[in-house]
């Protein structure tokens, strides 16, 4: 029975740590979206968070400037998609796909010529479970949600509070308003290309910071394409979580189930075959994506680029 | 005068800067400059079986930016043609081998077939979801992509894997499954004619009928275009489905013409490839002939480019990213130039 107990901790332990870069990810997403820009590339923006993150700590073997390196270069990326989509005013969902393509090319480009002939690949060296005194010791949830690291911590805490910044607060409503309205909302004084440009760069940092996330928590080693497609699953679980980050922090914990699933059985020895697990998260995304018809309401101008000069 | 001068200034930066971030890179790693861009450029026109194998790449990024095009055309924005390939090719194959004893003249129609109605589905399903439950098209479409990929991979170490070899691959196809080659010792098979023939249908189907002029006003104003009368929903299935459907041959293409027998990694990102093909050629038929063979000129370069100087081949991607992102910027400038 106890042993049935533990499994189901380790098990939930998992599918948060599937969940937390999703929802990081997602995170960045929604407050991006609600302002009414969309970003494809939050694939590519988590690469290349989780590559500087990896280059930075093995060169500094510091994961300080690790974590750091990564946010910094998805905030880059969130910046020239702002200025694609805000200056330039062109289609966003094409430059999302040329910041998906740019940076998987960077990367495998990067990764090839420095560690291409290496006999051995440097390692990351991985973030210390921190267990929050009491709270861990509550039995199943404890193991589970509170015997982390101070990342996923701190990943609650950017849920919680991103959640009352977009709800709560008049700077959310303000950006609510812009991904509505972006004409009303200039005309009310709200600087909408500014605001935009800082959405789009805290999406960066988020989808940087969940590539970290990938590296320091995760993994802790680096291969080609190491995010496989996770930064569209993110996506996935935006639309579901209605741009509502605790939403979507559930939705992400729903998909990170079948991750964490996979490797419970797989230490059962299970014989299922791996590719039914790998095609899971994608199943359960499009599955929780059904469940959205008639319930997801996007921002009125969102992947519309405002021009403020345009007569009607 | 000046505005001649524009015209050369709008087409010479963007060349100009790809190329300057492609000498940049090349710089930054120690190569070679004249030894890479002699590899290029032997690569490809060294020999007839290179120059071959430019329309060999060429041939599945033109059927599947086909497919694309017309989904723009309509609004239907199918980010899935790599899964749609995928499982084009997975149905061609499953034909291919179960009815393998047929005879030519039957066996390869009807893998065509197969393969245009199994990517038409795997398209249809997003395509359904938007016109009947406003379901955004964009994300449902990778995700199919993933699960097109994963089923391959499950079925060739499984139902139809070969039981001669220890590697995950399905059986060879029986020589009556295969396409027959253009030009002999190259690998350059009539798909490619076919994929020339279907964008001039393509063309003739968009410009010149009354269902393609309904899904090209579907694109430009859904709203006029249910106004007048057009069913808007109706447009965006059917465009769904042939999107797909061209992309399903662009699978098809690949097993019964280049490989033989289904593998993974069948496509090296063609699907996505093909997404920047349409854009890039305007989404009209013949920009997209001449960009799918640019493109697939550059990967066969980037290719020899590996081979003769060590320059990973990534750099391909990282042009096309390039030209990308220069691409929608030019787009910017050249209209904000006009207004001036």
């Amino acid at each position: 029975m106890s042993e049935t107990i533990l499994l189901i901790a380790d098990f939930l332990f998992a599918s948060v740590r599937m969940a937390a870069p999703l929802t990081f990810a997602g995170i960045g997403e929604s407050v991006s979206e609600t302002s009414g820009i969309l970003n494809i590339g939050v694939e590519g923006m988590m690469l290349a968070g989780a590559f500087s993150c990896f280059l930075v700590s093995s060169l500094t073997s510091s994961l300080l400037l690790g974590i750091l390196a990564g946010m910094l270069a998805g905030l880059l990326f969130g910046l020239l998609h702002a200025f694609i989509t805000i200056t330039a005013r062109q289609n966003q969902t094409i430059s999302g796909l040329a910041i998906n393509f740019l940076v998987l090319g960077l990367t495998s480009f990067f990764f090839l010529v420095l560690y291409g002939q290496a006999a051995t690949l440097p390692h990351v060296r991985t973030l210390a479970a921190i267990p929050i005194p009491l709270l861990s010791r509550i039995p199943v949830i404890g193991t589970a949600f509170f015997s982390h690291d101070i990342l996923t911590y701190m990943l609650y805490i950017a849920v919680i509070v991103s959640t009352v910044f977009l709800r709560k607060t008049e700077y959310g409503v303000r950006l609510t308003a812009i991904g509505e309205n972006p004409r009303a909302a200039d005309t009310t004084g709200i600087n909408v290309v500014r605001s935009r440009y800082i959405a789009s760069m805290f999406n960066g940092l988020m989808c940087g910071l969940a590539g970290t996330y990938m590296m320091v928590v995760l993994f802790g080693f680096y291969i080609e394409n190491i995010t496989a497609g996770r930064g569209y699953i993110a996506l996935a679980a935006v639309t579901l979580g209605r741009r509502n980050p605790a939403a979507i922090f559930f939705v992400s914990l729903l998909i990170g189930l079948t991750e964490g699933l996979q490797f419970t059985l797989q230490s059962l020895g299970v014989p299922v075959p791996s590719q039914v697990f790998s095609m899971m998260p994608y199943v359960v995304a499009v599955l929780v994506l059904l469940f959205s018809i008639g319930r997801s309401y996007d921002p009125s101008a969102l992947g519309i680029p405002y021009d403020r000069n345009e007569r009607h | 005068m000046k505005t001649w001068m524009h015209k050369l200034v709008h087409f010479v930066w963007p060349v100009v800067a790809v190329f300057a971030v492609t000498v940049l890179l090349l710089l930054l790693i120690g190569v070679d400059l004249a030894q890479a861009f002699r590899g290029f450029f032997y690569g490809l026109f060294g020999n007839t079986f290179q120059i071959g194998e430019i329309f060999v790449k060429s041939t599945p990024l033109l059927l599947a930016g086909l497919g694309c095009s017309i989904g723009f055309h309509c609004g239907f924005i199918n980010l899935g043609a790599e899964g749609q390939l995928y499982i084009g090719a997975l149905a061609s194959s499953v034909v291919a081998i179960f009815l393998g004893d047929l005879p030519p003249a039957i066996l390869i129609p009807l893998m065509f077939a197969a393969g245009f109605i199994a990517g038409g589905i795997w398209a249809f399903i997003p395509g359904i979801m938007k016109a009947k439950y406003g379901l955004s098209e964009v994300i449902m479409s990778i995700m199919f992509n993933y699960i097109a990929i994963q089923l391959i991979a499950l079925s060739i170490r499984t139902w139809i894997k070969d039981p001669d070899y220890p590697f995950p691959m399905s059986s060879l196809f029986a020589e009556n499954a295969c396409l027959p080659l253009l030009i002999p010792h190259t690998r350059l098979h009539i798909g490619f004619f076919m994929a020339l023939v279907f964008a001039a249908l393509v063309y003739l189907f968009l410009w010149k009928t009354a269902r393609g002029f309904q899904i090209r006003a579907c694109g430009c104003n859904p709203r006029a275009s249910f106004c007048v009368g057009v069913n808007v929903n109706r447009n965006i299935i059917l465009s769904s489905l042939l999107s797909g459907g061209f992309a399903g041959i662009a699978g098809f293409v690949e097993v019964a013409g280049v490989q033989h027998r289904l593998i993974d990694g069948l496509s090296s990102n063609y699907g996505y490839l093909a997404i920047m093909v349409a854009l890039l050629g305007n989404n009209h038929p013949a920009g997209v002939v001449v960009t799918a063979v640019l493109l697939g000129a550059l990967d066969i370069g980037g290719l020899a480019m590996q081979r003769q100087a060590g320059v990973p081949t990534s750099l391909t991607t990282v042009i096309l990213g390039i030209i990308i992102v220069v691409f929608l910027l030019r787009n910017h400038y050249s209209t904000r130039m006009k207004e001036a």
